[in-house]
């Protein structure tokens, strides 16, 4: 664990230790379920927008491509009474197509990031309103309700995606956690035990010198494009089968802020090159603890944007405090050798 | 003439401590009226650490600051300029979407209640620009110009802020020579008007030309003066590396192999209309001279594929092939070490073993994942082969100096084992000592049947390297030096586009 | 390169394509708009709108007269956006559900001047409307409250969850379930005495409730269930949940039944979300108060063709009456929400 993860971790520890202190809940089963089922979700998210910032760029359209992934999903099994695995497959395979098309735009036409997924936020979230006639749709099926078919199916993939797996009498382990293991293992097997990973973080940190010592940059960026919306992709379905209902118009709406949050929050700069899939989970974490946190110590809602912000804020502030002292003492260091 | 003077500037036993580390000890420098002083030293020696606590960038810890016998105490830049101080910067401070007179006075711009004055300003910023040569429309944007003039439009700002200081760091290091030779120009003119300057520099041959005198520093202290007479290559050299270089380009000339790269008119995206053709063999050392903007760093770049031909054919050891990237240059056996380290050359937040093994990983991996043992090995055995001086292999590398880094761009490459190594200005801002291990490395390199192909702008490199030199002029080849047809003169000629004598 | 790029676009293309087929094809949007004269404009994207749009529907037909309906998805600004369209095409007459009653009351007066304006759902009481179409949300509330006694007529802890609470309906359906748990007297729907929204613990003297807090989620249903879970961590006597918002008693359902509380702690809603009618049916929640959206759309549309036909309206409000829907009477009413739905789905 880095110095920037450890700090973050131990923002966790300060958050999660206050709240505990003042309200003896707080720890309770229960409230740990629900505390690890929402930072899994939000933290799949988070580790595929991490692996673009890394790169240098953006994603503004992973919550739209959270709520198109869950209304062509429900839309398949409520309206269409597709096969439930391979509406799974279509709609992952739809979240890896429009990763390579942002890849492709950002690369090969060289529009900017941000310009190419800004208007995917627009275009995916009025795809999913005009495919469903902007109706609330849910995946999984009411008992009296006879527009689904492979009413069994829909129901164990239910428990597969949002199920909950019993440890003890009292703890269930929500399955989103398993996602979050499996695909943050997996994003760190690759970013740092790969040599596409080590391609990523010498691209984001110098596209050129990265290009002329033989790196294929451009292939680089639009996998880190197409990682990035295969995790909102699969977002998409876990907050599907988490919420029963999918609303075209707003679910995983504002996402991209909180996963953009997260990364940067995790240790991930915007000009690229720096990041860590611990600390990015860590980070969504942190988030949802502070949610969690304003509910148990009955602090006005309203208050959780600024809350959120400050947090944000105080916690890139004192990294960048951190770095630049860092930096002054290895140059420091350098002089005297 | 000047000695009977108190000296305008002075300094005595300065010190300089940064953590861990002694930057200065002792130092004591003066500076006449009038006076051009050389301040030359390997990287590491100090002259950066004397320079910025002369113009004011940092403080001394102690010693005696005194300018016209009084003490002075910079705290900031601002400080310095009003004592008449002003640095002139490696890399130009200045605004290239604004023009001449805008620059000039960036900062002190004469306004009333928050609005500019403009018509005074380039009344004033014409008087300026024509004390250092420059007779240009003041509302020319900068960014229009070449570098040199947009050093002398530097210089026209300190004195516009009344200088009588100038503190020039490295000013040649980016201009050609016919560019050098202005600014020579003009530093002549300023020394007749009165202006001392201390002069920073690696070219041995410029501070020869220019200096009235040499101090020169060693590991932070002084390491002893050169009067105007005294000064000489070997002298400087001497007392740079305290000890005896007998020789500096260590050249043995070795019988060429076969054709290593065969080029045939291929055309750049920069000089689209003018077609290429060379050789090169193994084994051998070739140079390409000419004035900056002449096409040569194009012409390395389009053969290493960063800016694809327009026409014509490329052959590696007789196949032809069709480099569209670094990747398919460096597949067929060819290796760029980029005139700009830190942006082209490095990964500059990465580590020595990072950088040193980002080319070889593919060739290295294990299905995909890192080979750690194989990464270490190339690293460790670049440090060892080039005596690459860190402290250890995950030194991040933008805190190692020039010579270093240029050290590990040349260990990247060399884990490869290219057979074409080409290599953009090998020693730009790298100290005596680097320079020469690079050298003997390219002529060890050349002695083991590379090829080796290099740009320069700097003349005694290209005189001593090379086996043969091609003079390239407006992207075109304007002729072609065996090596014992190598002169100054005959560069000189074919880079300004005057054809040899028959 | 470029070949591979247009495949991409090929794929991109295909992928629209099959999007667009597999679409149904009867649905057109709005009617004809060239027809409409009036338009119903809604506060957000809720079936709750398509249940007003069936009664809009029902309306056109029998009082023959064009209407055009708009479901804003990004709260004030797109409401407007979508009001400054209509009054620039010349419409006649708007039914609109205010976002935010209160501060757009200057730009309803300006919608007023130059088109009839009505309100419907939320009331903008100060602005020039010329009628209120709605449900006395406070007395609806109250009703609420009354569901509420009935489910624990021991007393005990309450919670209440709402989207936000800056629209008038809401603080009023609030009060009126505070002000029934707490005995207060009836208080006039024009005048009611708002208690502080972050209220907590509310109870009275012979009261054998308390009201533990109202926590808001600015409609993100995600945050609607985490508001829900967090307070069966925190309050572990809370006996009944009450959710104001359409999602919000579905949203508190799944939270209680994945704490394995059902039955322990009650729910009483609002509207009729299909999630909570089945709980009402399978008994894990013991009611709700519908508005019978239909009839806003229905009586909207009537009230239009009255005011452009010159019959102004007698009262500044249009009551529509609310129903309470209990185990009792669920399957006839779901049976009527599933004709209306059908009905408001062909839109």
């Amino acid at each position: 664990m880095n110095k920037n993860t450890l700090g973050i971790f131990g923002l966790l520890v300060a958050i999660f230790a206050i709240t505990a202190l003042l309200n003896d809940k707080f720890i309770s089963a229960y409230n740990m379920q629900n505390l690890i089922k929402w930072s899994s979700l939000y933290a799949v998210m988070s580790i595929g927008v991490a692996f673009v910032i890394i790169t240098g760029g953006i994603d503004l359209s992973i919550g739209s491509v959270v709520g198109l992934v869950a209304v062509v999903l429900a839309y398949q099994l409520k309206v269409k009474g597709i096969d439930p695995g391979q509406a799974i497959i279509t709609t992952m395979c739809m979240s890896l197509l429009i990763g390579l098309i942002h890849g492709l735009l950002i690369t090969k036409a060289k529009i900017q990031p941000f310009v190419v997924t800004l208007c995917g936020l627009l275009i995916y979230r009025s795809l999913g309103r005009w495919l469903t006639d902007n109706q609330s749709l849910g995946p999984v099926p009411l008992e009296d309700d006879k527009g689904y078919a492979n009413i069994d199916t829909i129901n164990s993939l239910d428990q597969i995606f949002s199920g909950k797996i019993a440890i003890t009498d009292s703890f269930n382990l929500p399955t989103p956690a398993l996602f979050l293991l499996a695909l943050g293992i997996a994003a760190a097997l690759f970013l740092n035990r790969t040599i596409w990973g080590r391609y990523l973080f010498a691209l984001g940190n110098n596209e050129d010198g990265a290009r002329y010592s033989g790196i294929n940059t451009d292939n680089m960026k639009i996998i880190a494009y197409v990682i990035c919306s295969f995790m909102a992709g699969i977002a998409g379905i876990l907050f599907a089968f988490e919420l029963d209902s999918v609303q075209p118009a707003q679910t995983g709406e504002f996402y991209e802020l909180y996963a953009i949050a997260a990364a940067v929050l995790g240790g991930c700069s915007l000009r690229g090159g720096v990041g860590s899939i611990l600390g990015v989970v860590i980070a969504a974490a942190v988030i949802r603890l502070i949610y969690n946190s304003i509910n148990m110590l009955g602090i006005s809602t309203h208050l959780e944007f600024g809350i959120l912000g400050i947090v944000i804020l105080l916690g890139v502030m004192a990294d960048e405090f951190l770095k630049r002292y860092s930096a002054q003492r290895a140059a420091a260091k350098q002089k005297e050798s | 003439m000047a000695e009977a003077r108190t000296p305008l500037l002075e300094v005595r036993g300065l010190c300089k401590q940064f953590p861990g580390v002694r930057a200065l000890h002792e130092v004591a420098l003066e500076l006449h009226q009038g006076e051009v002083l050389a301040l030359i030293g390997e990287n590491g020696a100090g002259k950066s650490t004397l320079m910025k606590i002369l113009a004011g960038v940092q403080p001394a810890d102690s010693g005696e600051y005194l300018i016209e016998s009084e003490p002075v105490r910079f705290q900031n830049v601002r400080d310095a300029m009003a004592a008449g101080v002003a640095l002139i910067h490696q890399e130009l401070n200045l605004a290239a979407n604004l023009d001449l007179a805008a620059n000039i006075f960036l900062g002190r711009e004469p306004n009333q209640f928050g609005f500019f004055q403009n018509k005074n300003i380039h009344n004033e910023a014409a008087k300026f620009l024509k004390r250092v040569g420059l007779d240009l429309p003041t509302d020319t944007l900068v960014g229009n110009l070449p570098i040199g003039k947009q050093q002398l439009v530097e210089i026209a700002k300190a004195l516009s802020c009344d200088a009588r200081v100038l503190i020039m760091d490295e000013p040649t290091s980016s201009l050609s020579q016919t560019e050098t030779e202005t600014l020579f120009e003009v530093v002549h003119d300023l020394r007749r008007q009165g202006i001392s300057i201390i002069y920073i520099s690696h070219r041995l041959g410029e501070v020869k030309e220019l200096a009235d005198r040499v101090t020169v520093f060693r590991d932070g202290e002084n390491a002893g003066d050169l009067a105007k007479d005294e000064i000489s290559h070997d002298a400087m050299v001497r007392l740079m590396v305290g000890r005896d270089l007998s020789e500096f380009y260590d050249r043995q000339i070795h019988s060429p192999g076969k054709v290593v790269l065969d080029v045939e008119q291929i055309r750049t995206p920069e000089h689209p209309n003018t077609e290429v053709s060379l050789k090169i063999h193994a084994g051998e050392i070739v140079g390409i001279a000419g004035l900056v903007g002449a096409g040569r760093t194009e012409l390395l770049q389009t053969l290493f594929g960063v800016t694809p031909a327009l026409g014509g054919t490329i052959r590696m050891n007789g196949e032809l092939i069709r480099p569209q990237s670094p990747r398919d240059a460096i597949a067929a056996g060819m290796a760029l070490a980029p005139e700009d380290r830190k942006l082209h050359g490095l990964v500059l937040p990465m580590t020595v073993r990072e950088n040193a093994s980002l080319a070889s990983l593919k060739r290295d991996q294990n299905k995909g994942l890192l080979n750690f043992p194989a990464e270490e090995a190339v690293a460790e055995e670049a440090v060892e082969q080039l005596q690459i001086k860190t402290p250890h292999l995950e030194q991040v590398t933008r805190f190692l100096s020039g010579g270093n880094q240029q050290k590990i761009v040349l260990g990247k490459w060399l884990a490869l084992t290219p057979q074409l190594l080409m290599l953009d200005e090998p020693t730009r801002g790298i100290d005596v000592g680097a320079k020469r291990e690079i050298y003997r490395l390219m002529e060890k390199l050349a002695g083991e049947g590379m090829a080796i192909l290099f740009v320069s702008s700097e003349m005694e490199e290209v005189l001593g390297m090379a086996d043969r030199a091609l003079v390239m002029h407006e992207g075109r080849i304007a002729g072609e030096l065996a090596r014992n047809e190598l002169s100054e003169q005959a560069i000189m000629q074919l880079a300004t586009g005057t054809p040899l004598a028959a | 390169m470029k070949t591979r790029f247009l495949i991409v676009i090929m794929c991109a293309l295909s992928l629209a394509g099959w999007v667009g087929c597999s679409k149904k094809t009867d649905s057109e949007g709005d009617n004809d708009s060239s027809e409409a004269r009036i338009a119903y404009v809604t506060n957000g994207v809720d079936p709750f709108w398509d249940l007003c749009a069936a009664g809009v529907r029902i309306a056109e037909k029998e009082f023959g007269i064009g209407c055009e309906v708009h479901m804003p998805t990004k709260g004030v600004v797109d409401q407007k956006r979508i009001m400054e369209g209509l009054l620039a095409k010349g419409i006649e007459g708007i039914a609109v559900s205010p976002v935010d009653a209160e501060n757009q009351t200057p730009f309803l007066n300006e919608v007023a001047e130059n088109s009839k304006l009505i309100t419907q759902d939320a009331d903008a009481p100060k602005s020039k409307r010329l009628v209120y179409i709605g449900t006395n949300n406070y007395k609806a509330g109250r009703a609420l409250g009354k569901l509420v006694k009935e489910a624990l007529p021991e007393g005990g802890e309450v919670i209440i969850f709402v989207g936000r609470l800056e629209q008038l309906n809401a603080r009023q359906r609030r009060q009126g379930v505070i002000d029934e748990l707490l005995d207060k007297p009836e208080q006039e729907l024009s005048s009611v005495k708002f208690d502080a929204v972050d209220a907590k613990n509310l109870t009275a003297e012979g009261s054998k409730y308390t009201i533990l807090d109202t926590r808001t989620d600015n409609f993100d249903k995600a945050k609607a269930k985490s508001n829900a879970e967090d307070a069966i961590t925190k309050y572990e006597n809370v006996k009944c949940m009450v959710g104001l918002f359409a999602y919000n008693p579905p949203a508190c359902i799944d939270a209680i039944k994945e704490a394995n509380k059902a039955g322990e702690i009650k729910v009483c809603g609002f509207d009729e979300q299909d999630a909570l009618l089945q709980a009402i049916k399978d008994g894990n929640a013991h009611g709700t108060i519908s508005q019978q959206p239909w009839e806003y759309g229905y009586e909207s549309v009537k009230m239009l063709k009255n005011i452009l036909d010159g019959k102004q309206p007698e009262t500044s409000f249009h009551e529509v009456p609310f129903l309470v829907v209990t185990k009792d009477n669920i399957d006839e009413f779901w049976a009527k929400k599933k004709e209306m739905a059908e009905l408001g789905k062909q839109d």
